[in-house]
């Protein structure tokens, strides 16, 4: 999954959550925007490794933002899509719509 | 594995903010949630850092290798970044833990550089394992210097164990130059005494055998490195050119090598002659090459490959027996030669048994000092440590190699400790710039390369990362201690004892008792000063100006030398202000030179071994004791018919009189002075003789008309200020003769002061260390209860919405405070009188445990305390109940 490149389903899942949230997107908030739209918890762990490595693909950057009260002091995480996560999300939603080109009406009238 | 950096912090934070809100519901619950989103979020990362760790993983967009050497630098270069940026985040913390350690560090590097100065730092000599200092056992000196002629017998009789005999001699010598005389030290040395000591010149040639011949005859000079440059300016032509002392001139043969600072520590000559000159550089009417009686000489001797020191004392002993034969009223019973490793000699055995202790005890102060800096700084972490526990549990939990976070802590100590050693280098360099620049009365400038050198620099080194390893160490094991379940179990409360606060407890206690251990020392030595400045040394009590003058004995006879200083009295006489002048060859209290005679007295056995009694005196005129306050108490002082011719006559002082004519009027009658007979004229107050805690001591005065001396001092009382009139008094002595030698000029004042010197220098900087340990024991104290009272917000903020009296908080909090305190000078007490008692020896007029000391002590430091508890205690009333409720 997404060693070379291709985005990775959850990967997208993320990248979306990040995109609603504007520039309010941190793990709290994140774990949040996910369980509400997609209706099930997540695995917090996954969410982190995969922040990671969508980082390292360079497709979404993160800054430490100051603290606010209640987190003992410690930094936020604020995570942005880059202009290639964008990108990389604007390829996907391509061949996505490509692919359910057609398809719509069957799955509709199931 | 969990990211070091913000990423972690980052993750904890949103578990932090998740947990606040779920435990708001259901505090159980959420604890629960807690452990399980932890250990989830652990466990992924710990899959992840284990697939990784074989393959390559990507560090600042970097491909590396783990294990790698790179990979190495990376972690520290990570390490260092994490730690700068932890400290940036607290520059009050950070600040404080520097300061505290550079005043440590700076206290031990300037102190060291003391004590490198005089004690550690090599001597330049071949071989030195060979090397020996010879000296002369004397009634009230194990190692006295020799006389020139007892060195030529000693040379004699030594030659199947030494391979050879030489010494020096030091000289103050007048350089003659533009604006009068300046006086300069020289070393008068053998022919042979560089070639034993190995040392070559660094240009020409140093003193040999061949400038070794008659007395007088061969004026030459080697200079040394530091006067070549001062006063040659490093002129590489300088040897062939000439020096000018006393009206003679001194071919120059050679620079000495820059690393050999002459022959005694603390004394740098500037330049170095044969013996052979020395009456002539001395310029007296005294014939040192010639006299037994004058002992000025230091032995050293090369002993023979693998000979040792007993083989040559038992050749010294043969010696000594020669010289008790042949000199038998000079060389008694009590006399003999005494050896000592060059090597183990600082400047002379007397002094060294000083020095060594002062050494060590300076040392032991500072190094104490050093301890409560560094147990601020333990102290400190223990707290942030307290503060992190929750993080460093988490990422424990999620796997993280405790050694790996260890290194991560330490790296923060050593930062610390190594900005705080760059900041002890630069308040030691202060310090002793200011040392140097003090204007001390010595009698003699001191000097001492009190460079940074190599040794200092190093130990400063050692010290600071000493200090941060050693006092990092613990803090950050204890914050790391795999046993994370409890800390994860009732991270949220702010009740119950955290781990660490036992420890910094134990730091504060220690704290107080050092501070304690040193403020009694600085006490019993401010004590011992205020009692030394108590002592009436007997004569001194006005302004009164002081020149020594030598009146140089080629051009003056004893006749003329005596109409010459008789001019001088009349003249200073008539100086505006003077009330009277007087004349004396030996001041009492001058620390430099004691000068003593045969005395006996019919009916007054000497002591055992001895042919006669040592007594102290001086040579004065009929002026001495008006103008510096001495009392006539029977008989009659000296009067002007008192002349050479006229049959000699002395005067004794009371505690003479008490000994040697016990329940008779020693007025009229006759003792014996150096075999000579003398009539007893009068009898004047007992006042102190060599030094000021010595008991009372007899003294002898001869008349200088009778006697005289090339050396005098003129001694004149003002009713004005006394040191405008000794400039005056040197104008004076200049105006009758513009080539006059003035050796040395001072008031009385600080004739008195260098007496003193020694117990303020000492009550000086043991009292502002001692002031220094319990700043830095208050910051302790305040830093302890600064986080006695975050960790207990919560109680606090219970007990204050249930109605206390946040004045009675207050008191429970720093009542927690002065319990250490109160632990802590109990111990420092304990401790204190056992130093006390080493410390008895450079005690006066103090007992060791003195209880004006004993009990100011704690007081002093119970109020200082009190405040640095209840500053931080007083905070408590800005907590806001309601907040301290909801949240940690």
């Amino acid at each position: 999954m997404g060693r070379d490149g291709y985005l990775g389903e959850f990967e997208q899942v993320l990248l979306l959550a990040i995109l609603r949230l504007g520039g309010d997107a941190y793990g709290v908030r994140i774990m949040e925007e996910l369980e509400a739209s997609i209706g099930r918890s997540v695995s917090r762990g996954s969410v982190y490794v995969t922040l990671d490595r969508l980082e390292e693909k360079g497709w979404i950057a993160s800054e430490s933002a100051p603290s606010t009260s209640g987190r003992g002091g410690r930094p936020r995480r604020v995570v942005t899509v880059t202009g290639d996560g964008m990108e990389e999300l604007r390829r996907s939603r391509a061949a996505l719509l490509t692919l359910w080109d057609g398809l719509e009406e069957a799955l509709d009238g199931g | 594995m969990l990211p070091p950096t913000d990423r972690g912090a980052a993750i904890l934070g949103d578990l932090h903010e998740e947990f606040l809100a779920r435990a708001s519901i259901d505090e159980r619950a959420a604890r629960s949630w807690f452990r399980r989103e932890a250990f989830g979020v652990g466990l992924r990362y710990w899959r992840r850092a284990r697939r990784y760790r074989r393959e390559p993983v990507a560090l600042d967009g970097r491909t590396i290798q783990r294990g790698s050497w790179e990979g190495t630098v990376d972690v520290i270069t990570r390490n260092v970044r994490y730690a700068v940026r932890r400290l940036a985040k607290n520059p009050m913390f950070t600040l404080v833990a520097v300061l505290s350690l550079g005043l440590g560090i700076g206290a031990n590097t300037a102190m060291f550089s003391l004590v490198n100065a005089t004690i550690i730092r090599d001597t330049p000599y071949d071989r030195p394992e060979e090397l020996v200092d010879v000296f002369e056992r004397a009634e009230g000196f194990t190692h006295g210097t020799l006389s020139y002629p007892d060195y030529e017998d000693f040379v004699e009789g030594t030659t199947d164990v030494f391979a050879a005999v030489g010494g020096t001699q030091l000289a103050l010598v007048p350089l003659d130059s533009d604006d009068g005389a300046e006086m300069l030290f020289g070393e008068a040395v053998t022919g042979n005494y560089f070639s034993i000591l190995g040392l070559e010149a660094a240009r020409g040639r140093m003193i040999s055998e061949e400038d070794h011949v008659a007395p007088g005859a061969h004026p030459v000079v080697v200079l040394s490195h530091d006067f070549w440059v001062s006063h040659f300016g490093a002129d590489p032509e300088a040897v062939g050119r000439e020096l000018r002392i006393g009206g003679r001139a001194y071919d120059v043969i050679g620079v000495a090598p820059e690393e050999f600072s002459g022959s005694v520590r603390g004394i740098e000559p500037a330049a170095y002659f044969p013996i052979m000159m020395i009456d002539q550089l001395n310029n007296s009417t005294t014939r040192i090459l010639e006299g037994r009686g004058n002992q000025s000489f230091f032995g050293k001797a090369r002993l023979l490959p693998g000979l040792g020191v007993s083989q040559a004392e038992a050749a010294a002993d043969r010696v000594s027996a020669r010289l008790r034969r042949d000199h038998p009223d000079y060389w008694g019973a009590d006399k003999a030669f005494v050896f000592e490793r060059t090597e183990d000699v600082i400047m002379n055995p007397m002094i060294d048994r000083f020095i060594v202790p002062a050494a060590g005890m300076i040392m032991a102060v500072v190094g104490l000092v050093l301890l409560i800096a560094c147990a601020n700084l333990a102290s400190f972490l223990l707290a942030r440590a307290a503060d992190r526990r929750k993080e460093i549990a988490v990422r424990l939990a999620m796997g993280a190699r405790r050694r790996a976070l260890v290194a991560q802590l330490l790296t923060e100590t050593v930062i610390l400790a190594g900005l705080g050693g760059v900041l002890g280098v630069i308040v030691a360099s202060q310090a002793l710039a200011l040392l140097l620049a003090a204007d001390l009365p010595l009698p003699f400038p001191i000097t001492l390369d009190l460079s940074l050198d190599r040794t200092v620099l190093g130990f400063s080194l050692v010290v600071s990362v000493g200090a941060g390893l050693l006092f990092g160490l613990a803090p950050a094991l204890q914050s790391t201690n795999p046993d994370v379940a409890p800390t994860l179990r009732d991270e949220t409360a702010g009740g119950g004892r955290a781990r660490g606060a036992f420890l910094r407890d134990a730091l504060v206690v220690g704290q107080v008792a050092v501070s304690v251990v040193l403020l009694v020392a600085a006490g019993l030595f401010l004590r011992s000063l205020d009692a030394s400045r108590g002592i009436d040394p007997g004569f001194g009590d006005a302004p009164i100006g002081m020149v020594q003058v030598v009146v140089p004995a080629d051009r003056y006879s004893e006749e003329e030398g005596r109409a010459y200083v008789r001019e001088l009295t009349g003249r200073l006489s008539g100086l505006s202000g003077v009330t009277s002048v007087g004349v004396v060859d030996n001041v009492p209290l001058e620390q430099l030179n004691n000068q003593s005679v045969r005395v006996n007295v019919d009916g007054i056995d000497p002591p055992v071994g001895r042919d006669y009694h040592l007594v102290d005196y001086a040579e004065i005129d009929d002026g001495f004791f008006e103008t510096v306050g001495i009392p006539v108490v029977a008989g009659r002082g000296f009067e002007p018919m008192d002349r050479p011719g006229t049959e000699p006559v002395v005067l004794v002082n009371e505690e003479f009189a008490r000994r040697f004519f016990p329940g008779v009027d020693p007025v009229g009658r006759t003792v014996s002075i150096n075999d000579d007979q003398a009539r007893v004229i009068g009898v004047s107050a007992d006042h102190k003789v060599r030094m000021l805690g010595e008991a009372p001591r007899p003294f002898v005065y001869r008349s200088y008309e009778q006697r005289y001396s090339s050396f005098v001092w003129l001694v004149a009382r003002t009713t004005g200020d006394a040191d405008r009139l000794v400039v005056e008094m040197m104008a004076e002595a200049r105006a009758l003769d513009p080539d006059m030698v003035i050796v040395a000029a001072k008031t009385m004042e600080r004739h008195l002061a260098i007496l003193l010197l020694g117990r303020e220098l000492g009550a000086m900087v043991v009292g502002g260390f001692a002031l220094l340990a319990l700043l830095l024991a208050s910051i302790g104290l305040y830093g302890v209860v600064s986080f006695a009272v975050a960790r207990r917000a919560r109680e606090v903020g219970i007990r204050l919405s249930l109605g206390a009296d946040p004045r009675s908080v207050i008191r429970m909090l720093t009542g927690g405070g002065m319990r250490l305190v109160l632990v802590g000078s109990v111990l420092g007490l304990l401790f204190a009188a056992a130093a006390a008692q080493l410390l008895s020896r450079l005690l006066y007029g103090v007992p060791p445990l003195d209880v004006p000391t004993f009990v100011g002590v704690p007081l002093v430091l119970g109020l200082v305390a009190l405040l640095a508890s209840w500053i931080p205690a007083r905070r408590v009333t800005r907590i806001d109940p309601v907040g301290a409720l909801r949240a940690e």
